[in-house]
């Protein structure tokens, strides 16, 4: 029979999550140079010997900007992910508790950023706004909170009439409470499972934003902005633009793959399954 | 009823494929005229493809109406216009649609011009033609009217007599200028901004920020033109010209970012450089407090380090700059001197003015606020984005906090003020005279003296300028009103650009020129 390894996937690849977050967390301790140091003396060098992984065309050290950058790039994911669940959320249980117009005004206000293609939306919102990483995140928050917001008002819809708010109703809870003890707990799971998974779009829709130059300005590090600035040079110099490139690429996988397992741990029928086999 | 609605739902199974059909067809129809261009390019014609960053509308050049802004310099690199007189390799001025000219006093000009000239639109080239064009010129164009301060212009036979309001001893130069091409009038300037000129191509389609289509002009006065047609192609991100480049999609192609350049510089392709006086420097902001104080301006030239600047980031495609002119000309570089690199003494001119830094935090400052400096620039010429982050990084060693804007947009943050320093891309002598810098950029009354610099001096100077006639006397005024605006560090000049073309396989007769705008001429070939 084969054993399932879900749960062991689950904590291996929360374990590189881990790794990945505390090399952001202490960035500032662990870059061997000081990532934003000029040295035009020193420009351009090629992977290898004091720079492992050479230097840009002003002569920073490349490594140092890459984990510097992952702190911009997935500290701001984290922030952007965070805002739109919480946002998103909140607008959902509101909707889908209440009901009445407020619901269906601000359903259709969703519907309205649901049918918007997301980046050309945060591209125009960023574009007004101006450059700077803050800007990017609110602008991509602004199109991205109706599908927490749907999961939301379904899960809490379906729940209202259910027998066991009914009786939390009953015997004297308030709206405020009933949403609090009951619902939120019950709706956290896809929430939650919806967010980590979006991790790794929202990065890559981060670095987009940056790669255009509406995200982070230079000389922030930045993956998208390092990979933009290095573009010219992907003949001459490729290690400018590969190093950022491959930040990003194991970085989304990373968080990719563990929202994937998060699912599959979270998900009811496969304990259901497990129990069916243990019987 | 019930057949009725299977009646319906047929009708919808063919209207849908029907609408598919059409559209896939239209789709085609869009395509088809390009690929009827291609057709007539195998048939044994020469057609040449080119490459340019700066024919659009955030260049000013959004036809090539020489009357229009700066779109007279499209149309002169692209061989449809020509001058009165051109420049030679130094800068010295020929004659090209004139023959020859004579002052007979300070306020009159009388010149000759060539009589075998015919305008693409077939008619004589005449005094009464460039007579009208000219006319036209200083009525619609601002820039060109405050310069050639033209009071009366007659016309009789080949002979063009121009009266000026005021002695102008540059009037041959500023003629020389892109905007004083020469055309028909009378053929008139159509929808598109196309015009009749006398230059070896004729324009027959324009289209802004995309590009134009050029024809062999059969009449051409000198020579035969040896290309039947040229596309010039559009094309701003310099990434994407690179690989067109090297796809072969482009014969030649100027505007390449430096970092591609290497990729060139085997056979089958050859790059012809040339210094220009197109020069990337940063103008002072008066209004801004902290700038006002001569110390702190002086300890900004001293903290921007222009040799690494172009050694390094422009890979060596440029010279450092002391002022506005290079050093080939008479009024250039050697005679002048600007603050060299120097972040010691920067630190001690900051601390001398009362900027230290009390709180520790790396950056100088007075009263608890730090100095920061809004450097304002635009991402249209590569070499500004490279410049400002340079900067940035050199001023932070100086303790002096440099907050970048580089926008398309820049205008807008000039007009309202939201800057200190504005570091841009000028052509310091397009005509080889010194007078236009000055009259552009540092005078009371300049149109471009965007920080409100003023100096007695150099006002008293160029009361001198304006009636000079000696060249050698203009040169030497030059170098002082140069070295005044350096000891005020009014500017700083980072680098001179040094232009690259670059030809692809066979392409002979394309060399860059130092007045910037030479490009398309009846020599290019294509074997």
């Amino acid at each position: 029979m084969k054993r399932d390894y879900t749960k062991l996937k689950c904590i291996i690849l929360s374990i590189l999550v881990g790794l990945l977050l505390l090399a952001a967390v202490f960035a500032d301790h662990i870059v061997p140079y000081d990532p934003y140091a000029q040295d035009l003396e020193h420009a351009l060098l090629p992977p290898g010997g004091a720079h492992l992984l050479g230097t840009d065309r002003y002569g920073r050290d490349m490594l140092s900007r890459v984990i510097m950058g992952g702190q911009t790039t997935i500290f701001s994911s984290l922030l952007l992910v965070l805002i739109i669940m919480t946002v998103g959320t909140m607008i959902g249980v509101f909707c889908g508790y209440n009901g009445g117009k407020t619901d269906t005004v601000l359903m259709r206000i969703s519907d309205v950023f649901l049918a918007f293609p997301g980046m050309v939306f945060a591209i125009a919102v960023a574009g007004v706004t101006g450059g700077g990483i803050i800007n990017a995140v609110v602008a991509l928050a602004c199109i991205s909170w109706p599908k927490y917001a749907r999961i939301a008002r379904s899960q809490v819809m379906a729940m209202k009439e259910a027998p066991f708010i009914a009786a939390a109703r009953l015997s004297g809870s308030g709206t405020w409470k009933i949403i609090r003890k009951h619902m939120l707990p019950n709706i956290a799971g896809p929430v939650l499972v919806t967010g980590v998974l979006d991790i790794g779009t929202m990065m890559m829709e981060i670095a987009g934003l940056s790669f255009l130059g509406l995200g982070a300005v230079p000389p922030i590090a930045e993956w998208g902005s390092m990979m933009s600035s290095g573009r010219s040079m992907l003949q001459t110099s490729p290690w400018v633009i590969l190093a950022p490139g491959f930040a990003i690429f194991f970085t989304v996988m990373l968080f990719n793959l563990l929202g994937d397992t998060v699912r599959d741990v979270m998900d009811p029928r496969r304990n259901k399954r497990q129990k069916r086999k243990g019987d | 009823m019930r057949k009725k609605r299977l009646f319906h739902k047929k009708a919808g199974a063919v209207l849908l494929p029907l609408c598919l059909a059409a559209g896939l067809l239209s789709g085609c129809g869009g395509g088809s005229t390009d690929t009827k261009t291609e057709d007539n390019a195998s048939a044994g014609e020469k057609v040449f493809y080119y490459g340019d960053t700066t024919f659009n509308a955030e260049n000013d050049e959004s036809d090539v109406n020489p009357h229009n802004g700066y779109s007279g310099w499209a149309c002169i690199r692209y061989g449809i216009g020509e001058t009165l007189f051109k420049y030679s390799d130094k800068m010295e001025l020929e004659p090209w649609l004139a023959a020859e000219y004579e002052m007979t006093d300070e306020n009159t000009w009388k010149i000759t011009l060539r009589d075998n000239v015919t305008f693409s639109s077939g008619r004589r080239l005449d005094a009464q033609a460039a007579k009208e064009c000219l006319d036209d010129l200083v009525s619609v164009h601002e820039r060109a009217k405050g310069d050639l301060k033209i009071k009366e212009i007659s016309a009789d036979g080949q002979i063009l007599t121009i009266t000026t309001e005021e002695p102008v001893p540059a009037l041959i130069n500023y003629l020389s200028d892109p905007y004083g091409c020469i055309v028909d009038m009378e053929a008139g300037v159509s929808e598109d901004g196309n015009v009749a000129g006398t230059g070896p191509y004729i324009a027959t389609e324009v289209k802004t920020d995309t590009g134009l289509t050029l024809v062999k002009n059969e009449n051409y006065w000198d020579g035969e033109p040896k290309l039947d047609t040229i596309h010039v192609k559009t094309i701003s991100d310099g990434d994407t010209m690179t690989m067109a480049m090297q796809s072969g999609e482009l014969d030649a192609a100027y505007g390449l970012p430096y970092a591609s350049l290497p990729l060139f510089a085997e056979k089958p392709y050859t790059i012809s450089s040339v210094e220009t006086s197109r020069s990337f420097f940063g103008q002072m902001n008066y209004d801004t407090p902290a700038l006002q104080d001569e110390k702190v301006r002086k300890a900004i030239a001293m903290s921007i380090d222009k040799e690494n600047f172009t050694k390094t980031l422009l890979d060596g495609n440029g010279t450092a700059a002391e002022g506005p002119f290079p050093a080939n000309f008479a009024f250039g570089d050697d005679t002048v001197t600007a603050p060299k690199y120097n972040p010691e003494e920067a630190r001690k001119l900051l601390e001398e003015a009362g900027w230290k830094d009390s709180d520790g935090d790396g950056y100088v400052d007075k009263n608890g606020e730090n100095l920061t400096i809004r450097w304002v620039t635009y991402p249209s010429r590569q070499e500004l984005p490279l410049l400002a982050e340079s900067v940035q990084a050199t001023m932070k060693e100086v303790g002096i906090k440099v907050d970048v804007n580089c926008s398309a947009d820049f205008q807008s943050f000039l007009d309202k003020g939201e800057w200190d320093i504005y570091a841009g891309a000028f052509v310091c002598a397009p005509t080889g005279d010194p007078e236009y810098f000055f009259t552009t950029h540092c005078l009371d009354e300049s149109s471009k003296n965007r920080g409100g610099y003023h100096s007695d001096k150099l006002q008293a100077l160029e009361e001198e300028m304006k009636s000079a006639f000696d060249t050698e006397k203009r040169a030497e005024l030059a170098t002082q009103m140069t070295q005044t605006i350096l000891d005020d560090n009014a500017f700083i000049f980072a680098s001179h650009l040094k232009m690259s073309i670059v030809s692809g396989e066979g392409v002979t007769g394309l060399e860059a020129h130092p007045c910037d705008y030479y490009e398309i001429t009846v020599d290019l070939d294509k074997n």
